[in-house]
């Protein structure tokens, strides 16, 4: 269970104070698949750093199972973001000069997960999502947009979070590319039984979702 | 993959600034070592000059130069006095005179030559014995008679400056410290040029002297010279209980500068106290300017390096920003980030320090001698300071007229000391020890943790939530 309450973030920018998130209250149960859509500027991509504990609120709590985690410490937040959110990006954002797999691995050795275990696992998810044979030792830029960001997803599912936050995930790809991305997030969804939320402006993947949330001025109108 | 294996494969994920920023920061710490190596090959040349120049102090009379006289005597009896100035070992005094041929029976085997005969000619000048009046180069040189208290170093402290030539005794034996008799020993050269062997005799002021030995200095002005007892020169010219000349050997190189001090206060201002190191600092002002500019151009360095490593990190994180965002987004805490740089940033300024390090110490030698030879040759052109080359060839002043005489203080003082030192400049040779090694490793270790700490500062305030923002 994901509990957002009374949800606010403020910026000051040369022009005065944006609310960019403005009191949002929202729940999304285990497992679900929520979009989230709405104009551009309208809080979207705040609204899931926020979640992904990137940013602090200014205002209000954001609750995953019974804990508060908007009040944690710094290095809380990195454990969390670690353990507990999986991260997919619109560009992709892999490490360029790492090969897919090293990538994959990454948030697991910033788990702890020991080298043996890691490759091995980083593996099988990259076989999961369709990275196979020596695609998994490419790096990033001998891999199509669709394959990167299919390593992304299997980097996001690394340490099994409870929680996927996919910022644009098919901004970048053809719509043929995205689908099977959406399809993919799904999947894995539910394999792993984990809560995924989608900023997306593509009606067919808000679609795809089981359920949306559509935003306005930093505020949820719908 | 470890965040070290990580940190390395990042330091050259662009090869070609990689290499640039460790060719131009191994350039500058080689620059920084050879600095350091050429400072320290010219301190520890200065040190050494000056440790060989020896604990003498020249006394001579204020206004006293040379062969142009000036001046009032110094009193026998005071300097003897300065015995009693601790750290003293010793006080050895000299008295010049000139004997023109009216007072003795000798001649100079040295021609005065036409310079001789201009200077001999001009107003004010030589008053000896000229055989012609339109003859500007017949004149006759007068003798040099040096009465000394140490017969050993007489001429070499006396009149020869600070130590160029040594006399030896080529024949005979010498005279005593406190000796009153008629005696003297006479240079290889009047010897020859009047037929004088050890027994021979010869006249000075109406007396007949007796040649006990005969002694070689190595340089022709040196050799035309007489030297005797300081009391029984002292009471033959008439100048009982003066000398012009006084030289004071302190215990210790440490106390050259008190005793010196004590001296001057002693004797006060109407003389001249001249250590021999004073004239060896004087002389070796090129070399601490060369110390100087070694250690600015260290100075520099090292500043240059702290600047390289600043902004080549600066733009490393720059550049990456995004990547270190997405790194924090996927779990990791800022420590392994900046642990992630920090190896970068030691990895490129470590390469760099060494290759560094191995040039600065081929290179240092090479550096060291053109900044010695470039300013040494400036030094050179500039004369020394202690007269005119050429001042003891003429401009004597009649001995029986004023009480002094200078000499051969430019003749053989200039080119035997000083010569020596500048051609020692040249010599200046860097080395490298442990220590020097263990300075540079010391320097690359410094660097690696200013880039280490530039890389953590800028990592650390990257806000992962930019790379949403960005996009």
């Amino acid at each position: 269970m994901l509990r957002v309450t009374d949800l606010t973030k403020t910026f000051t920018t040369g022009y005065g104070e944006v609310t960019a998130v403005d009191h949002m209250s929202f729940e999304v149960a285990d497992g679900e698949i929520v979009a989230i859509v709405g104009p551009s500027g309208s809080g979207k991509s705040t609204m899931l750093g926020l979640l992904g504990l990137l940013d602090e609120p200014t205002s209000g709590t954001i609750e995953v199972g019974d804990q508060d985690v908007s009040t944690l410490s710094a290095t809380e937040r990195a454990r969390y973001r670690c353990s507990t959110v999986g991260f997919v990006f619109q560009s992709y954002q892999l490490i360029a000069n790492l090969s897919a797999l090293e990538n994959v691995t990454l948030p697991m050795e910033y788990a702890g997960v020991d080298k043996v275990t890691r490759r091995e696992r980083a593996s099988t998810l990259l076989d999961r999502v369709g990275i196979t044979g020596d695609m998994q030792s490419r790096r990033p830029g001998r891999l199509s947009g669709g394959e990167q960001q299919r390593v992304a997803v299997a980097r996001a599912l690394a340490n099994e979070p409870s929680l996927i936050l996919a910022d644009e995930p098919t901004g970048n790809l053809d719509s043929k590319t995205g689908k099977r991305i959406i399809d993919l997030l799904r999947e894995v969804a539910a394999e792993f039984h984990a809560t995924v939320l989608v900023v997306t402006h593509d009606d067919k993947v808000a679609t795809a979702a089981g359920r949306r949330l559509t935003l306005e001025d930093g505020k949820l109108v719908a | 993959m470890s965040i070290v294996s990580r940190g390395l494969r990042n330091a050259f994920r662009n090869v070609v600034r990689s290499v640039g920023t460790i060719a131009v920061l191994g350039l500058v710490v080689a620059l920084a070592i050879s600095m350091l190596l050429a400072r320290q090959a010219v301190n520890s040349k200065i040190d050494a000059v000056k440790a060989s120049t020896g604990t003498t102090i020249r006394v001579t009379p204020a206004g006293f130069f040379g062969g142009q006289g000036g001046g009032t005597a110094l009193s026998s009896a005071k300097l003897e006095k300065l015995n009693g100035i601790p750290h003293v070992n010793a006080v050895s005094q000299q008295l010049e005179q000139r004997l023109s041929s009216t007072q003795t029976n000798l001649t100079n085997p040295i021609q005065a030559g036409n310079l001789g005969g201009q200077f001999g000619g001009g107003p004010g000048g030589f008053s000896g014995s000229s055989s012609s009046s339109s003859g500007s180069s017949s004149f006759v040189l007068p003798v040099t008679v040096t009465g000394a208290t140490t017969p050993g170093t007489a001429l070499t402290e006396g009149a020869g400056g600070s130590g160029g030539a040594t006399e030896k005794l080529t024949a005979g034996t010498t005279f005593t410290a406190g000796s009153t008799k008629d005696v003297a020993v006479v240079g290889t050269s009047l010897a020859s040029a009047n037929n004088l062997k050890v027994g021979s005799t010869f006249t000075a002021w109406g007396t007949t002297i007796t040649v006990i030995g005969v002694y070689n200095a190595g340089s022709t002005f040196a050799n035309a010279g007489v030297l005797m007892p300081l009391t029984t020169v002292q009471n033959l010219s008439g100048n009982v209980g003066e000398a012009t000349g006084a030289t004071v050997t302190a215990d210790s190189l440490d106390n050259v500068a008190s005793v010196a001090t004590a001296v001057k206060a002693d004797l006060g201002s109407s003389v001249n106290v001249i250590s021999s190191q004073q004239l060896a600092e004087s002389e070796l002002s090129p070399l601490s300017s060369v110390a100087t500019i070694t250690l600015w151009t260290l100075i520099a360095a090292l500043v240059a390096a702290g600047l390289i490593v600043l902004a080549t990190m600066v733009m490393i994180v720059r550049e990456r920003r995004r990547e270190i965002g997405v790194l924090k987004a996927i779990g990791a805490s800022s420590s392994s980030v900046i642990r992630q740089f920090m190896v970068e940033a030691i990895t490129l300024t470590g390469i760099a320090g060494l290759a560094g390090l191995v040039i600065g110490i081929v290179a240092s030698n090479p550096i060291a001698s053109s900044l010695v030879s470039s300013q040494t040759a400036t030094s050179t052109s500039q004369g020394y300071a202690g007269g005119p080359p050429g001042s003891g060839s003429g401009g004597f002043i009649h001995p029986g007229g004023g009480s002094f005489s200078g000499g051969f203080r430019s003749s053989s003082g200039g080119p035997g000391f000083f010569h020596g030192l500048s051609s020692s400049f040249t010599s200046v040779q860097t080395s490298a020890g442990w220590s020097t090694v263990l300075v540079g490793l010391l320097a690359i270790i410094v660097l690696a943790v200013i880039a280490s700490a530039v890389a953590a500062w800028t990592t650390s305030r990257v806000r992962p939530a930019e790379i949403l923002r960005s996009e």
